[in-house]
């Protein structure tokens, strides 16, 4: 039992560097991806252009790869980040990418109706997408966020690739230094757990739309 | 009478079809003038030039002598910066065929918003004018409801309730009872007279002849992009002399 919870508490420690990466994401990403949304949506091509290479580039290649790339690769020309700073730097480009592309299919599914409903009551078109659009938009983008969301605890499991020491990392590390499988249980529950929140989380404020179809 | 409306040789393609072919007429002030023809003469394209929804490629358009669009000496229309159309047209209220109410705002959220927002009324004072229009229209009871909690007739009322919260000078209607089941067709042309009595201005594109007939003192018969008669209800229902009109009315009538 005294191993069990030396084993829970070293694996709990891991917890925090993984919570950092995924709060940190969610801040930044989320905002990335709403102007990189927006930015698709002007008339503007070479920034279409741009967004369009940016969102396929970072869809379009393992997250793993861009971990790899940015910790192990740029010192090569001279870019170095603690492999914590290059986590988050990773997945905060990478998780933008994503969300530029909810972001942007939710706000192209709104009805043009509504533009010009707007734009016949004199609202021009920053205050069009300020008061009608995007709150509009809001809510069909929550479901496919709440995905990424919970993908994104997930995926910061990665980051024991690039040697931070996560959940992950110190399960297994766990598993070889007592030679059993209980470090690999233990990460499963605390995964289990996080997810569990995450989806309540955006099964609440999902609710909180209900109010109008 | 002042001059609210005046469009000159008005020309719209989209791709290569030309729908509007040349279209010149003027609205005076207390005017209400219906707009018929068949599907696809360009009844509601003419309408959603007007206020910007669509962009004439030739010809004039002006509200009240100021032009939005003016045409240089190719004919080629060249609008004003768009900063100064959406001034301009926020004095030409729109009621759609599928209302295009906001969804996520209540009625009287959806009545409020452009005065706030747009003039910059106080919210008491917006609040205020808004409950005077929704009593109008007869739905003050519904004011705290989500438009998704309406028929289609409520929809359309409070739609056009929201359109006179910007005190415009002149209300287009592009086929306001299109979308509706016919037993709520009347609420809506009921609210429509009402305006008419008011003498607000008004253009109409409508499918109800009887009720163009009733309510206009000009009609505009369109066909092909052109407007082909302009004149007194009479001129088009009574003695219709033009063989494309007698064709049509033959069909709907």
């Amino acid at each position: 039992m005294d191993n069990l919870t030396s084993i829970s508490l070293f694996i709990l420690q891991g917890a925090v560097i993984s919570l950092k990466i995924y709060v940190v994401t969610f801040i930044f990403a989320i905002p990335l991806g709403m102007l990189c949304a927006v930015g698709k949506l002007t008339k503007f091509a070479p920034l279409k252009w741009l967004l369009e290479v940016y969102t396929w580039l970072f869809r379009g290649t393992p997250l793993l790869l861009q971990l790899f790339f940015v910790y192990f690769g740029l010192p090569f020309i001279g870019v170095r980040f603690t492999a914590e700073i290059a986590a988050y730097i990773t997945f905060i480009i990478n998780y933008g990418a994503y969300f530029t592309e909810i972001f942007r299919a939710g706000i192209q599914s709104i009805d043009k109706g509504q533009y010009e409903a707007a734009k016949a009551l004199g609202m021009n078109y920053k205050l069009t997408m300020r008061r009608i659009i995007i709150p509009q938009a809001v809510k069909v983008i929550l479901p496919p966020t709440g995905n990424e969301a919970v993908n994104l605890i997930k995926d910061t499991a990665l980051c024991s690739a690039i040697t931070l020491a996560d959940i992950l990392r110190n399960a297994k590390s766990m598993v070889s230094s007592h030679a059993s499988v209980e470090g690999y249980f233990i990460a499963a529950i605390l995964y289990l757990i996080m997810t569990f929140i995450i989806i309540n989380v955006f099964k609440y404020i999902e609710r909180r739309f209900t109010y109008y179809n | 009478m002042g001059e609210i409306i005046r469009v000159e040789n008005l020309h719209k393609s989209f791709h290569s079809l030309h729908v509007l072919k040349g279209i010149n007429f003027k609205v005076n002030k207390g005017e209400i003038v219906s707009v018929i023809g068949p599907s696809g003469s360009g009844k509601s394209t003419l309408l959603r030039c007007l206020n910007h929804l669509e962009v004439a490629d030739k010809g004039s358009i002006s509200f009240e002598g100021n032009y939005i669009a003016k045409s240089d000496t190719t004919g080629k229309a060249v609008y004003k910066s768009n900063k100064e159309v959406l001034a301009i047209c926020s004095n030409l209220g729109m009621v759609f065929q599928n209302f295009n109410l906001f969804p996520h705002k209540s009625v009287l959220q959806n009545i409020m918003e452009a005065p706030i927002m747009v003039k910059g009324k106080s919210k008491e004072e917006a609040e205020a004018k808004a409950v005077e229009l929704l009593d109008k229209v007869g739905l003050l009871e519904k004011k705290d409801a989500y438009p998704n909690q309406l028929s289609g007739g409520q929809k359309q009322r409070v739609a056009i309730a929201r359109a006179l919260a910007m005190e415009p000078e002149i209300m287009l209607f592009d086929e306001p009872t299109s979308a509706l089941d016919p037993e709520l067709i009347g609420e809506v042309l009921q609210v429509i007279k009402q305006l008419a009595e008011e003498r607000m201005t008004m253009i109409i594109v409508t499918h109800e002849m009887s009720f163009a007939r009733e309510i206009s003192d000009r009609v505009i018969f369109m066909d092909d992009g052109q407007i082909v008669v302009d004149g007194v209800p009479d001129d088009i229902f009574v003695n219709p002399e033009h063989p494309r009109i007698k064709t049509f009315l033959n069909k709907v009538l």
